[in-house]
């Protein structure tokens, strides 16, 4: 079992009087891989914003990972990138802009830039202008951005959404990866069940207010997704078992 | 041209100096306008400048042409207040979302400033005077107090961004990001709205609109046209800013122009070049 990362305990969170999550249990490890899945409005972003620190939890106790060097842990991986598109960027600049508030040597910012773009196979790309870029390979730069602080946690908001089946393979093989190579948690905010099924360890059903947590294959059931949607899809049988987590940190 | 552009240094060298540090400092921040996507709220923000000025020069009137707030200080004040006033509300209106959109937002900025900055001196035969001095942008009245000012305030901006690039950088692109990245995005934007109002409103003062408006978002847009990186932008913009205002100063000189409609002229003609060298530059 890996070192905890977060634990919620009896969590609501919300915005301004209106609570949308109340009750909220987990822990989560590191080397695990959650998904979080829920239809539309039932609060999946809410319980994204509570991870990444900008919601705070209303009642119960959620424990953030700890700080390292005064910096938070964290890595984000947005559903899309918001820079003004007209505006010139190379890919070598815009994955740095994930190093902002860490206190590296300009030889350590330089090495972990090119070990990210070396992970992520984008390794001749750095003085390329990001607008360039394919679609998969934007997407490969999003997480290249969070991943080049070597965060403890990685949270994603539906990475894999705009991407073809090839480049969703690639970038979801790139995150086991990380995961086991670097011991970090991954968060996965997701509408894709065959995704969850493939390669989560554990997930998170959003839904009524509430979110219903643990490991993959006593929580992702046909019953359990029923409750969720109305017209539940069909679980596949054949979902290869996730990746095994990391052996425990020494 | 040029031999007569050095007879006139004696007479307007603070001038030109002053308007080549507002070009370098505007072309900074304007960086960050431009890269927001914000050009009309830096319009509407040189209007407010316009309209704190009509408030000064208004109040003066009112208490009696004695004392402090009569003089040019009191103005430049008032300016750099309303400046300031108008990049927060834009800037909350860009940010926090709510029932109107930003440019709803900064429209009402712009419109309230040009047409209560009119209403106020319709009245004040020198008040309007200099309302249509400041409309019309002329730099020559800067003086040996305005160079050092400006000089100090580039020096300060360019400070701050090379200390704190990418953190300004990030925040101005995706506050969302920053805010994940730990840094206090709140704060930022309003130092950014703040420093944006304060520079306009100080630039207008001395400069005009019309400069003012044209350093600060001409620059940025012909870098961001010409550079393939986000820094060369920094380095690009007030380059250019400052090439184009020593040619535009000669050439006002020269043929007896206004220096900051020639530098305007000279920075959009430059635009449309770089617009055209972008359509044509292989990616």
């Amino acid at each position: 079992m890996g070192d905890v990362i977060y634990r919620a305990s009896e969590v609501a969170l919300g915005y301004g009087s209106h609570v949308i999550l109340r009750g909220v249990n987990l822990e989560i490890r590191s080397g695990q891989f959650w998904s979080f899945l829920g239809p539309n409005g039932s609060g999946k972003t809410t319980l994204l914003r509570g991870f990444l620190g900008e919601l705070k939890a209303r009642t119960g106790t959620l424990e953030m990972p700890p700080p390292i060097d005064g910096v938070a842990p964290i890595g984000f991986v947005p559903q899309r990138c918001e820079i003004n598109p007209t505006l010139p960027i190379t890919l070598g600049e815009f994955v740095s802009l994930g190093l902002v508030g860490t206190r590296l040597t300009k030889a350590a910012r330089r090495e972990h830039l090119s070990w990210v773009l070396e992970v992520l196979r984008l390794p001749n790309l750095a003085r390329q202008s990001y607008w360039t870029l394919s679609g998969g390979q934007r997407q490969r730069a999003l997480i290249a951005r969070a991943l080049v602080r070597r965060p403890r946690v990685l949270v994603m908001d539906e990475p894999t959404s705009n991407l073809d089946l090839t480049a969703e393979n690639l970038v979801m093989e790139t995150l086991t990866d990380f995961r086991t190579r670097c011991q970090a948690a991954c968060l996965f905010v997701t509408h894709d069940l065959a995704l969850a099924e493939r390669y989560a360890t554990h997930v998170g059903l959003v839904a009524e207010g509430g979110v219903l947590t643990g490991a993959r294959a006593e929580v992702l059931t046909q019953a359990n997704l029923e409750r969720l949607y109305r017209r539940a899809p069909r679980l596949s049988a054949d979902a290869p078992l996730p990746p095994p987590a990391p052996r425990e940190r020494a | 041209m040029i031999a007569g552009f050095i007879d006139s240094w004696a007479l307007f060298h603070d001038a030109y100096l002053a308007g080549w540090l507002i070009g370098v400092l505007l072309s900074l921040v304007g960086v960050f306008v431009v890269a927001r996507d914000q050009i009309f709220i830096g319009a509407a923000v040189s209007q407010a400048s316009l309209f704190g000025i009509a408030v000064g020069i208004w109040s003066g009137s009112m208490l009696g042409s004695a004392g402090w707030w009569s003089s040019e200080l009191f103005h430049a004040v008032t300016g750099g207040l309303f400046a300031v006033l108008a990049a927060f509300v834009t800037a909350c209106a860009a940010h926090r979302g709510g029932r109107e959109t930003p440019e709803a937002v900064t429209g009402w900025v712009f419109l309230v400033s040009t047409s209560g900055s009119i209403l106020l001196m319709s009245h004040n035969r020198l008040g309007m005077e200099e309302i249509n001095r400041l409309l019309s942008s002329t730099i020559i009245g800067a003086n040996r107090q305005d160079v050092w000012i400006f000089l100090g305030l580039t020096v300060l901006t360019g400070l701050v961004l090379s200390l704190k690039y990418r953190s300004v950088v990030l925040i101005a692109l995706e506050p969302e990001m920053a805010r994940v990245a730990g840094l206090r995005v709140g704060l930022w934007n309003g130092l950014l709205s703040a420093w944006l109002g304060l520079v306009i409103g100080f630039a207008i003062h001395v400069s005009g609109v019309v400069y003012a408006f044209a350093s600060l978002v001409l620059p940025a847009l012909i870098a961001k046209n010409l550079g393939r990186t986000a820094r060369s932008l920094f380095f690009l913009a007030p380059c250019t800013s400052l090439g184009t205002g020593v040619i535009a100063f000669v050439l006002a000189n020269h043929y007896d122009f206004p220096p900051g409609q020639t530098a305007a002229a000279c920075l959009c003609t430059l635009l449309a070049g770089a617009w055209l060298f972008r359509a044509v530059r292989p990616r």
